[in-house]
């Protein structure tokens, strides 16, 4: 667990430093907002309707392109292959890098938030704690599938359209349920959108664990 | 023995066929479009037979490195795939007639489709991950979390509200056989199904025996020191 | 509403689709055993 933390840390640091990955999936997660909502150009009173489907569609796409850059920024430094060498158990990095994905993607969603609520007429203050908790759920589960195959798509060919093709099935699970619980807790709270934390809850158990055991068999020699 | 398999498939299919167009009566309410069901349901339950196969057989290669298991996961994902495909386009075109509509968004389709997508990936990644061996450990991992994907895939498809209530209902209904030679329709359609999905996976199994065979007797023919490749 | 062109049609498609399968599989298998053969004859030819 201690190794864990390091590199979190470790991680953590190096995105600060450069502040590359935030900053342009930040960007990002803006422009797929304006994209997305002027693509259906709803009408003022539709709009708060859409809120829970663009929310997540941004958040997915551009935590798969945030991700996808770590994993390659990794890659081009070798950096996997010195952590290899030290004495540490595959899944602790795992957990480590884990956790620093679910501060990243922490980060887009509370920049992207808000600005959903500005562009599509929506109060969300009512509804903050709810949404939160949606939201954190939602990440780390996104965290836990994408941290496992963002290490498989960096090994093989065509790895620029492998992790979206890899992951997205996988994850329509927790976008129904996600956007299920967001619809939930925007219209009454936390009760209404019990069907859809159930499923982010199980989602999040399930892929953490399955990925913190099958992690060693990604990394392996 | 070999032989054995490719028969009784032969007269599985036949007997299913016969009951299907022969033996079993019209459905009351959707006529006899309805017979479509028989291979459609059991091309769905081939399909999950295929891809828990793929996790059984990932699993086990994963474990102890097997190659036989290698070949095996690789193998019933490709059957798996070509059967889910089947329901894929026999749910339409039995849709059309009795509701209207070529698609609708209810649990079993739309599940049927997210399954499909998940393996189909699975074989881009065999398929264009590159040839490095890795790959088979990285598609072993797919395999893994595909199927524990199902049961989630499961629960959350009953959130979305779908187009056609009337479409669930029926779903919920269950299967409504009402006559016995309608379940046993289902049941020799299945049986047919399911020794023809093992042909054909026992078959694609020795297609990728022969693959590796080649290249092991290629590197050792074509690459030697000293000489251009 | 007539129901038997989408009836021949399901099972139309199952059975090409079947059958196409069938096909490219037997094909690769074939070309496979006869890059084999003609191997293993190198093999012969190098050893002897």
């Amino acid at each position: 667990m201690r190794d864990a933390l390091a590199i979190l840390r470790k991680d953590l640091r190096i995105e600060w430093r450069t502040r590359e990955s935030v900053s342009s999936v930040f960007v990002l997660g803006v422009l797929l907002l304006v994209v997305l909502t002027v693509a259906q150009d709803p009408e003022a009173e539709q709009a708060p309707a859409l809120a829970p489907g663009v929310l997540w569609a941004a958040f997915v796409l551009t935590g798969l392109l945030g991700i996808q850059r770590t994993f390659l920024l990794e890659r081009e430094n070798d950096c996997l292959a010195g952590l290899l060498g030290a004495p540490i158990d595959p899944a602790s990095i795992y957990v480590g890098k884990l956790a620093a994905n679910v501060v990243l993607l922490g980060l887009v969603q509370a920049f992207v938030l808000p600005l959903v609520g500005l562009f599509l007429h929506l109060d969300l203050v009512p509804a903050l704690p709810g949404l939160i908790a949606v939201c954190f759920l939602g990440n780390l589960g996104f965290a836990a599938l994408a941290t496992l195959f963002g290490a498989i798509a960096v090994r093989v060919r065509a790895r620029e359209v492998m992790l979206p093709l890899l992951l997205l099935p996988l994850l329509v699970p927790l976008l129904i349920g996600a956007v299920q619980a967001t619809r939930g807790v925007l219209a009454g709270g936390l009760v209404l959108a019990g069907g859809g934390i159930t499923v982010l809850a199980a989602f999040d158990v399930v892929f953490t664990v399955a990925g913190w055991l099958l992690f060693a068999y990604v990394v392996a020699p | 023995m070999s032989r054995i398999l490719p028969a009784a498939t032969g007269i599985a299919v036949l007997a299913a066929l016969a009951l299907v167009f022969l033996v079993v009566p019209t459905e009351a309410d959707m006529g006899i479009v309805q017979r479509i069901f028989y291979f459609h349901v059991s091309s769905a339950w081939v399909a999950f037979l295929g891809f828990f196969t793929v996790a059984g057989a990932s699993a086990v290669y994963l474990w102890n490195g097997s190659r036989g298991a290698d070949r095996l996961a690789h193998a019933a994902a490709e059957v798996g795939v070509l059967f889910c495909s089947i329901v894929l386009v026999t749910g339409p075109i039995w849709a059309r007639p009795i509701w209207g509509v070529w698609w609708t968004w209810d649990p079993r389709l739309t599940m049927t489709v997210i399954l499909w997508a998940v393996y189909a990936s699975y074989l881009m990644l065999r398929a264009f991950g590159g040839g490095d061996e890795a790959v088979a450990r990285y598609a072993a991992v797919l395999g893994i979390v595909g199927v524990l994907d199902i049961p989630l895939i499961m629960v959350s498809v009953r959130l979305l509200r779908g187009i056609h209530p009337a479409v669930i209902a029926r779903n919920e209904g269950g299967s409504g056989l009402v006559d016995p030679w309608m379940r046993i329709g289902l049941l020799v359609s299945a049986v047919a199904l399911i020794l023809l999905a093992w042909w054909l996976t026992t078959l694609r199994v020795r297609s990728a025996r022969l693959e590796e065979e080649l290249a092991t007797l290629r590197r050792r023919l074509f690459v030697r020191p000293g000489e251009v490749a | 509403m007539n129901f038997l062109p989408y009836l021949f049609a399901a099972y139309a498609a199952i059975w090409i689709a079947l059958f196409l399968y069938l096909l490219r599989l037997g094909r690769r298998t074939a070309d496979l055993e006869g890059e084999l053969r003609e191997l293993k004859r190198l093999v012969d030819d190098r050893s002897r």
